[in-house]
C-alpha cells in the first residue's frame, strides 16, 4: 500500500494547514454536502491516492479528517455529513469561503493488488464517500480492471449520495453494474427495497475483491454474507474511522493496537483487522 | 574527563548562562521541575524532579500557528521557532531515554515535527548518572543503562564524585558547551567512578511484549476497572507520554492554534463527533495505556515506552502501579 511521502507534506510544520478555497458546494442528500476545494492559486491542494484522507479546518472552530471523494485536475472533493460542531458549521458555508487543508494522509486502497481483478464495491449512506474515490479510479483506468459492481444502500431515497453517478454516469460504463437499494418502500421509488446485507445475499456475487464501507451494522451483517459467498479475508477491504487530531502518528489517539489509523489505515483488509484488538 | 569542584557549580552555571539560557532541576512553588537557571538557585541534585523534562521539548501548551478568520477570508502564518541554543542540565538516564522515545515519535522518518526537532537541535543535554535508587525506580528492567546515558540524546555525561563533578563530553556539541567554562575545569585521567547502586525494584521483562499480545481479553484488566479516577496525573508526569490535543485561543478574528498535552485517560480523548466511543471505560483506557507502553510501542520501535522512572506509580491517587502490573503478567506466565 502506498503512503504519503515526506515530500507530499513537507512543510515547516506538519500540523499547519495551507489555505484553500471552497469553489463549489453540492447537496448530496438531506445531511451530506460535497465541498470542492482548490488552493488559493487555483490548483489542487495536494494529490491523494484513492482512499487517502485530508484534514479540513475552519481554524476558529475545529479541524477534522475526511475522506477525499474525488479529485479533478485542480481540485479535491470532500463529501461531509453534518454530525457535529465542525461539520454543522461547514454545512453553513458558502462558495468562496477559505478553509485550512492539509494532507494527503493514510495508506489508501491497495491499487496494485486490485489491478486486473473484478471489483465489488459495497457501501451504505455516507460510506460511499471513501469508496467513491476508488470507483472513480477504476472508471478512469477502466482497462486495468475486470468487471465493476456497485451495491449501494441508504435509509431512503433522500439519503442516497452521488445520485448522478449512481443513476447516470456509472451505468454507462462498460461492464459496470450498479445496484441501489433503500431500507423501506417509498411511493415514487421503483428500485430495490431492503437492507444491503440481504441484497448481497440476493445478488450472490462471485468472489472477487470487495471494498466495503458503511455504518457498523451494515458491515457487521455484510461480512458473514461475503464469507458465505466465498470471499477471502484478504479480498474484503474496508476503511476505519477514528477520532484524529494530528493525522501524522503523533497525537496518539487513533491507535488500534500498534496501528495508527492515520498512518497505517484507514484502509484495512479483513485479514489485517482480525489480528487487531476489536477496539474501533 | 573534566573535573569541577562542587563548590564552583554556581560559577560554572553562571559562566554558561552568559552564552545561552541554562535549564536546571529546581523547586518552583514546591513542585520540583526543570526551570531557567538563576544565580544562587537551589538545585535538585538528588533523585529526579517530579515533573519530567519532556516539557522542554513538548511544552504543555505550544502555539502551532496563527490565523485570522475574517468573513470568507483566512490567513495562516507559521510561528517562528526558537533559534537560540540552550543547555538542559542534570537529566537522569531514565529521562534521557524518555527523550529518545519522544524522538521516535516526533522525528519519525515519515513526518518530522519541525517544532520538536528544532528544540532538540538547539538543546545540549547534560545527563547525570544515578547515585541512588528509589523504591519505585525500575529503569534497568525497561532497557535503561544507569551506567551510561543513551548517547542518542545525551551530549555530556556528568558523574557525581562527592565533592566534585566529572564531565565527559559524548560529542562535539557537548565539548563546545564545556569549553565555555574551561577555566573552572581541570583535566584528569583515570577518574574512579563510584559504583551505581543496584535497583531495588527489578522486574522480569524478557518476552513481556509477546506475553502481553495474548492478554487483551484476560481478566487481569478487571482489577483496574473501578479504581482509576481518570485524573491524568500519570500521563502528565510521565516522561514519555506524548499525546496531545489541538485547540484554539481566539481574540476576535485573531486566533492561535495550540497544541496542548492530552491524556488517553480522559473520556473525550477518543470520543468521535457522532458520539461513537471506541474505548468505552476506564478498563479499556488503562489497558490501552499499559499496552501502548509495554507492547504496541515495542512492536514498532523495539523499545519500551516506559523508562521505569516510577513517577506514575508514586503519584497516582489510586496507587495504580505499572510495575506491579508487569510483575503480575510475568508471574502468570510461569504458572
Ligand atoms: S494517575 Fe492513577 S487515577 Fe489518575 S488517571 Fe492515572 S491511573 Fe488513573
Ligand atoms: S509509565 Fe510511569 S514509570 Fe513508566 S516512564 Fe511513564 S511515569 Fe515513568
Ligand atoms: S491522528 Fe494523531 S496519531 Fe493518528
Amino acid at each position: 500500500m502506498t503512503k504519503a511521502t515526506a515530500q507530499d507534506v513537507l512543510r515547516i510544520n506538519c500540523l499547519t494547514p495551507t489555505v484553500g478555497v471552497i469553489t463549489a458546494i453540492r447537496e448530496e442528500s438531506s445531511d451530506v454536502k460535497t465541498f470542492r476545494i482548490s488552493s488559493l492559486d487555483g490548483l489542487k491542494p495536494f494529490t491523494p491516492n484513492p482512499g487517502q484522507l485530508g484534514m479540513l479546518s475552519l481554524p476558529a472552530i475545529g479541524e477534522a479528517m475526511f475522506s477525499i471523494t474525488a479529485q479533478e485536475e485542480n481540485s479535491i472533493d470532500m463529501a461531509i455529513k453534518a454530525t457535529g460542531h465542525l461539520t454543522d458549521a461547514l454545512h453553513q458555508l458558502e462558495e468562496g469561503q477559505q478553509v485550512g487543508v492539509r494532507g494527503p494522509y493514510g495508506n489508501g486502497f491497495p491499487l496494485e493488488y486490485c489491478q486486473g481483478k473484478d471489483m465489488l464495491f459495497i457501501a451504505g449512506g455516507i460510506g460511499l464517500a471513501p469508496v467513491r474515490s476508488m470507483i472513480d479510479y477504476c472508471v478512469k483506468y477502466r482497462e486495468n480492471f475486470g468487471t465493476l459492481t456497485v451495491i449501494y444502500g441508504a435509509r431512503s431515497k433522500e439519503d442516497l449520495c452521488f445520485k448522478e453517478d449512481l443513476f447516470e454516469h456509472w451505468p454507462q460504463v462498460k461492464n459496470m453494474n450498479v445496484y441501489v437499494t433503500i431500507d423501506r418502500p417509498q411511493e415514487d421509488w421503483k428500485g430495490h427495497v431492503g437492507f444491503v446485507p440481504d441484497y448481497i445475499k440476493e445478488l450472490a456475487p462471485t468472489p472477487k475483491v470487495a471494498i466495503i464501507c458503511g455504518p457498523p451494522v451494515m458491515i457487521k451483517f455484510s461480512l458473514p454474507a461475503l464469507s458465505a459467498l466465498g470471499f477471502s479475508d484478504q479480498d474484503i477491504i474496508t476503511t476505519l474511522e477514528m477520532r484524529m487530531k494530528c493525522g501524522v502518528g503523533k497525537c496518539g489517539r487513533c491507535n488500534i493496537g500498534s496501528c495508527y489509523v492515520c498512518l497505517d489505515g484507514p484502509v484495512f483488509t479483513q485479514e489485517q483487522l482480525k489480528k487487531l484488538p476489536a477496539e474501533y | 574527563m573534566q573535573i569541577l569542584e562542587k563548590s564552583k557549580l554556581d560559577d560554572f552555571l553562571q559562566m554558561l548562562a552568559k552564552h545561552q539560557p541554562v535549564i536546571v532541576p529546581t523547586d518552583v512553588d514546591g513542585l520540583s521541575q526543570y526551570a531557567p537557571y538563576q544565580a544562587q538557585m537551589t538545585l535538585l541534585l538528588d533523585g529526579k524532579p517530579t515533573v519530567s523534562p519532556k516539557g522542554i521539548f513538548l511544552p504543555q501548551t505550544e502555539a502551532i500557528y496563527r490565523f485570522k478568520a475574517q468573513g470568507k477570508n483566512l490567513l495562516i502564518a507559521e510561528m517562528e521557532n526558537q533559534q537560540t541554543p540552550q543547555v538542559l542540565f542534570f537529566v537522569r538516564h531514565c529521562d534521557v531515554q524518555g527523550i529518545v522515545c519522544l524522538d521516535k515519535v516526533f522525528m519519525s522518518p515519515e513526518y518530522t515535527d519541525q517544532q520538536y526537532a528544532k528544540k532538540r537541535e538547539i538543546t545540549t543535554i547534560f545527563a547525570l548518572r544515578c547515585n541512588g535508587s528509589k523504591e519505585s525506580c525500575f529503569c534497568t528492567s525497561m532497557g535503561v543503562d544507569p551506567e551510561k546515558a543513551n548517547p542518542a540524546a545525551a551530549d555530556v555525561e556528568v558523574y557525581d564524585l562527592g565533592d566534585q563533578f566529572a564531565f565527559e563530553a559524548l560529542n562535539e556539541r557537548g565539548e563546545k558547551v564545556l569549553s565555555q567554562a574551561a577555566e573552572l575545569l581541570s583535566n584528569q585521567d583515570n577518574v574512579i567512578l563510584p559504583p551505581v547502586p543496584e535497583r531495588k525494584l527489578q522486574l522480569k521483562t524478557e518476552g513481556l511484549p509477546e506475553k502481553l499480545s495474548t492478554t487483551f481479553d484476560a481478566p487481569i484488566w478487571n482489577d483496574f476497572m473501578f479504581k482509576c479516577l481518570g485524573c491524568g496525573t500519570c500521563t502528565y508526569l510521565c516522561p514519555t507520554c506524548h499525546c496531545f490535543d489541538i485547540n484554539n485561543k481566539l481574540r476576535g478574528e485573531d486566533g492561535l492554534k495550540l497544541r496542548t498535552w492530552d491524556s488517553c485517560m480522559f473520556d473525550e480523548y477518543t470520543l468521535m463527533a457522532g458520539g461513537h466511543q471506541p474505548r468505552t471505560g476506564k478498563k479499556e483506557r488503562i489497558r490501552n495505556r499499559f499496552l501502548h507502553k509495554l507492547q504496541y510501542f515495542y512492536e514498532k520501535h523495539q523499545m519500551f515506552l516506559c523508562v521505569g522512572c516510577g513517577r506514575c506509580l508514586t503519584k497516582c491517587p489510586m496507587n495504580i502501579d505499572i510495575s506491579k502490573f508487569v510483575q503480575q503478567v510475568m508471574k502468570e506466565e510461569s504458572r
